[in-house]
């Protein structure tokens, strides 16, 4: 047995907040990994997680939406089922997804940098649409650029087929998340934020 | 789904630190050698671990399912070839089995390096793992990454039941028949009012237990096992630069 005497070394109040806000964005992506609609173009369903994306950078902007995606890596690694279709493990970080998961907290980091700015975060429901759209765009390119070259590298196949098997019957989703994250923003939800 | 399942296997006594060790350094070697007889060798091996957590490969199979049909894809994908200059509609479709063969061999290294981590997953209990990121991530972005981690698997369940009450409450009022903007919006509105309230409640209760930046984790200690599973990482780690 063993006793520590080091001093307690507490947290300060706004990262408490912060910690808290992450963690549950992290949680709730994980949580759309489980929310699937059918895919008319597609045996693979289309799910929410890269809403959750989205989402984390406009109402936690650019260093704690980043921050809440890079809990949802650690702790899918560690086994919490939070990766597509309920996986988990180290696998799906160095497999054909890798490029996808790798480029999730860069995106949130970038939508919220779009959206917010370096200097501080806006209430998100006086942003204007353009602006929440263009950041959204931007993290959409990111995710799909990031996830067809992984994709490439680690199946070995070519870039065309690479973005044809893990995008092409996805990307038109993302159009309509997108909406569905400014109608999001735009309704009574934002008012909790 | 592959969740931890207590036991006594050689693989539940190693620490979780090694067994994440052995995984990075098996990827690393799986990549660097993809030849058939490369994959050969890490079937082997992978072989080895499963029986080492005893865990069966169908159910570490069944955990990555939704996997299989891009790891199959891929291979089939690579054999099409189209070209401009066809006779009637100006494309030219090609097939050429051969050039299946490279995706293949990288789809079943992507099948090892899974199964691997399908025995991570049952013989490692989340609050080691914590501790294990903890302690492998230096500093407080260590300590942050470790209380995030745990506050995922503590809500994961939970928001998770929201999202199931609401979409069951839409789906009871016809909510199938609108379009899928506003089945979308609906969800994620739903799902982002539960996440807010629930971190906001979760703030007040760390603040008021104090919540430190030195919390009491559980103790990992090498033991002997260790010291021939991280032997066989450097062996791996060394072999995928060789």
């Amino acid at each position: 047995m063993s006793t520590e005497t080091e001093s307690v070394e507490l947290v300060g109040e706004d990262v408490v907040g912060n910690v808290a806000r992450a963690a549950l964005f992290a949680a709730l992506t994980g949580a759309f990994a489980y929310v699937s609609f059918p895919n008319p173009i597609s045996p693979v369903p289309v799910s929410l997680q890269v809403l959750g994306v989205f989402l984390a950078g406009i109402f936690l902007g650019p260093v704690w939406g980043g921050v809440s995606l890079a809990f949802y890596l650690a702790a899918g690694a560690a086994g919490a089922p939070v990766f597509a279709g309920g996986s988990a493990g180290f696998g799906p970080l160095v497999g054909y997804t890798a490029g996808y998961l790798w480029s999730y907290p860069i995106a949130a980091s970038l939508i919220g940098g779009v959206v917010h700015g370096f200097d501080g975060l806006a209430d998100p429901e006086t942003i204007a649409t353009g602006r929440l759209v263009l950041g959204m765009l931007v993290g959409t390119v990111v995710i799909y650029a990031l996830g067809t070259v992984g994709f490439s590298v680690v199946q070995n196949v070519g870039l065309v087929e690479a973005f044809t098997v893990s995008a092409l019957a996805f990307v038109p989703f993302e159009a309509v998340k997108i909406a569905a994250a400014v109608g999001v923003v735009r309704s009574d939800a934002a008012a909790a934020a | 789904m592959l969740t931890y399942r207590p036991g006594d296997s050689l693989a539940h006594r190693l620490d979780p630190r090694t067994k994440l060790l052995l995984q990075a350094a098996f990827a690393a070697a799986a990549f660097a050698h993809t030849t058939p007889r490369g994959l050969a060798a890490f079937t082997l091996l992978a072989g080895g671990f499963l029986v080492a957590g005893r865990v069966s490969p169908i159910d570490a199979l069944r955990g990555y399912l939704p996997a299989l049909p891009f790891l199959l894809a891929a291979p089939l994908v690579e054999t099409v070839s189209v070209g401009f200059g066809g006779p009637k509609t100006g494309l030219a479709v090609g097939l050429d089995p051969n050039a299946a063969i490279g995706p293949l061999l990288a789809s079943y290294r992507v099948l090892l390096i899974l199964l691997v981590s399908a025995v991570y997953l049952r013989t490692t209990a989340v609050r080691d793992s914590r501790a294990a990121i903890q302690r492998l991530v230096p500093g407080r972005v260590g300590r942050l990454l470790g209380v995030g981690v745990a506050l995922v698997f503590r809500f994961l369940p939970l928001l998770r039941a929201d999202l199931r009450r609401v979409r069951e409450a839409s789906h009871a009022r016809l909510g199938t028949e609108r379009p899928l903007r506003d089945r979308m919006q609906f969800v994620a509105s739903a799902g982002i009012r539960g996440a807010f309230g629930r971190a906001d409640r979760l703030a007040v209760a760390l603040r008021a237990r104090c919540f430190a930046w030195n919390p009491t984790l559980p103790a990992l200690r090498f033991g002997r096992v260790d010291a021939w599973g991280v032997l066989l990482a450097v062996g791996l780690a060394v072999g995928a630069f060789v």
